[in-house]
């Protein structure tokens, strides 16, 4: 299936990004990446082209895609928007108190 | 049959309440804003502990069951919060806890406490969310919302150090969300709902290797969340970086809110038997043993107290998992009492490290030099739960220890029971070494008279809340120790949900 295969390239991409580069910034787009892809994946599954799930009364529909997965993938979004800028909220504060946002050149300072 | 407890809300909504109160309490006195932290923090145990009384009888014939549903029963989405006996437990005795971190923090936090008490409170209202819920995505709600806000509060005292453990703990939390969140709509594209009770009736229906998947992506989640062994190092960090409050808030109450959701996840909602039937089980246990084996072994090199506590706590996490994997009654009954002593032990620990080590930033061993001379009570205090922790006699911690061992050898698993022995050796030569430092004579420069002066009167003018709730620590782990069968009623009920899963699941379909 088309939408697997993107699912896993997407998916394999942001884990790339988040364990192997060593920018910090690179691994909050790593992490916003994997989470693309799941709701991708979630959105492109749940449509079966059928019509959306808001109708008029008295309208008849025989086929409409699942309005569940959407309201996940949304509430999912609002999550990642609000991870992310906490995320890059501390990198900036690590900035100033390093002077840098290398992972590496972090690893090598204590610990 | 009774569906609509709003007591359940409030339970949530109170803590968030307060919150919103905290938030704007920087306009207030300081004796106002402690006046209402403490309330808040008191109405809710005082909520939780009415209904453990009002409720006994029902306890005792374990039928006891709250519910609340917001939205029409026969949708397959709707948000549903119920309440058995396994939850009334956990959430009586995280909200004691809680309600002792709460004053401890009044006189601990120093700067921009409106900010910390908010945050504070925000964190209880979603630890008592992820509790009574009966959904799979509440329930991923709560957990996110639980590691957005554990956040801020870990890199309270903005430092390098603190800022980059904050950010590991919420790249690990994240990640581990994103595989719940994988977990949760594999099950909804299977079988269309989300409730617990529903996806555990019908959960055979799913082909094996999508069982498997799911499993262990739930896993995989939770292991994170726990700090199990390959990916344990952001819990050192996380956990030794903060106030000692929040310390204690996260290895104390929050580790065992994700023990909590395991045992849902794993026996309620997954039947026990498929990962019996695939094979993971084993394999949980055993990766829980060598997590607490090196946890234990990685305590006895830190050379930092509140380290050395965070490691400790992976040791005793991975133990209580891997009891919990035994399944049998003996195991499950010292599994929870051992959840119950490390929530008290681990708590009064960090407060009084907290406490002993307030003045110095870094929490170095070298730091306890002598101070086991300046605050005796308290040290002698700080010496009593790390006796616990490691097994002694009347205190809690041998209870709990000691059923857990017989957990291991009824079931003949010795390596299980090794663990357990050879962890509490190693405790005891990782807090000697601490204590023995603490005793150290040091040449006391002698102050001159005003500086005594100034010093008294510092002692006369603190009231010492924090001292008292260390007391309040030590004395509740010798009673529970003297006493621990007040335990079995609470502990049993919960036993007997985590065997028959399916009163909670008719319960909740029924409603």
């Amino acid at each position: 299936m088309f939408n697997n295969l993107i699912f896993i390239i997407l998916f394999m991409l942001g884990f790339y990004a988040l364990v192997i580069k060593t920018n910090l910034i690179k691994n909050v787009i790593g992490l916003n990446l994997m989470e693309a892809a799941v709701f991708f994946w979630v959105i492109s599954f749940s449509d079966i082209g059928g019509k959306v799930s808001i109708h008029k009364l008295g309208e008849e529909v025989t086929k409409f895609n699942d309005p569940v997965p959407q309201a996940l993938t949304l509430t999912g979004i609002v999550i990642g928007a609000s991870t992310a800028a906490l995320l890059l909220t501390l990198i900036i504060e690590l900035n100033k108190f390093s002077g840098t946002i290398d992972r590496d050149q972090l690893e090598g300072l204590n610990d | 049959m009774s569906w609509m407890n709003i007591e359940l809300i409030l339970l949530i909504a109170l803590p968030a309440l307060t919150a919103v109160i905290m938030y704007f309490s920087k306009y207030f006195k300081q004796r106002l804003r402690n006046f209402f932290a403490i309330t808040g923090a008191g109405i809710e145990l005082y909520l939780i502990f009415s209904l453990f009384v009002v409720n006994y009888e029902a306890v005792k014939k374990s039928d006891f069951f709250l519910q609340y549903t917001i939205g029409y029963q026969n949708t397959p989405f709707v948000i549903n919060f119920a309440m058995d006996n396994l939850s009334l437990l956990f959430s009586l005795i995280v909200t004691g806890a809680v309600f002792l971190i709460v004053i401890f923090s009044t006189q601990y936090i120093r700067d921009k406490e409106h900010r910390y008490f908010a945050l504070f409170f925000l964190v209880l209202a979603a630890i008592q969310g992820s509790i009574l819920t009966a959904d799979l995505f509440t329930l991923y709600l709560f957990i996110e919302t639980i590691t957005i806000f554990t956040t801020p509060l870990i890199s309270f005292k903005k430092t390098e150090e603190t800022t980059r453990a904050a950010m590991q703990y919420l790249f690990y939390g994240i990640t581990g969300g994103i595989f719940f969140f994988i977990s949760m709509i594999l099950i909804y594209f299977k079988l269309g709902t989300l409730k617990m009770a529903a996806v555990a009736e019908s959960f055979s229906l799913i082909s094996a290797p999508m069982q498997l998947t799911i499993i262990i992506f739930f896993l995989l989640a939770l292991i994170i969340k726990l700090g199990i062994f390959p990916i344990h190092f952001w819990l050192p960090r996380a956990h030794s970086a903060c106030p000692a409050p929040i310390s204690a808030l996260l290895s104390g109450v929050l580790l065992k809110v994700y023990l909590y959701i395991f045992m849902r996840l794993f026996w309620t909602m997954i039947s026990f038997d498929f990962l019996v039937n695939l094979h993971l089980n084993a394999f949980v246990l055993d990766l829980a043993l060598v997590s607490s084996l090196i946890g234990h072994i990685f305590a006895l090199q830190a050379d930092n107290l509140k380290k050395m506590l965070a490691y400790s706590s992976i040791g005793h996490i991975g133990m209580i998992l891997a009891v919990l994997m035994l399944n049998t009654e003996a195991a499950f009954y010292g599994g929870l009492l051992h959840i119950i002593a490390h929530l008290l032990m681990k708590s009064g620990l960090f407060l009084s490290s907290g406490y002993l080590l307030q003045r110095t930033l870094s929490h170095h061993i070298d730091d306890l030099k002598g101070i086991g001379h300046k605050n005796r009570l308290v040290f002698i205090a700080f010496i009593t739960i790390c006796l616990g922790t490691i097994g002694m006699p009347p205190l809690i911690g041998f209870v709990s220890k000691w059923y857990v061992l017989l957990a291991f050898l009824k079931a003949r698993h010795f390596f299980g029971a090794f663990v357990v022995g050879a962890g509490s050796i190693i405790a005891l030569i990782y807090y000697l070494r601490y204590i023995s430092q603490a005793y150290e004579t040091v040449k006391s420069e002698s102050l001159s008279l005003k500086e005594e002066f100034f010093s008294l009167r510092e002692i006369f003018n603190s009231t010492n809340i924090m001292k008292t709730v260390i007391y309040i620590f030590t004395l509740l782990v010798i009673f529970f120790g003297l006493s621990y069968q007040l335990f079995e009623l609470p502990v049993n009920t919960a036993i007997f949900e985590l065997l028959n899963p399916q009163k909670y699941i008719e319960l909740v379909l029924g409603g």
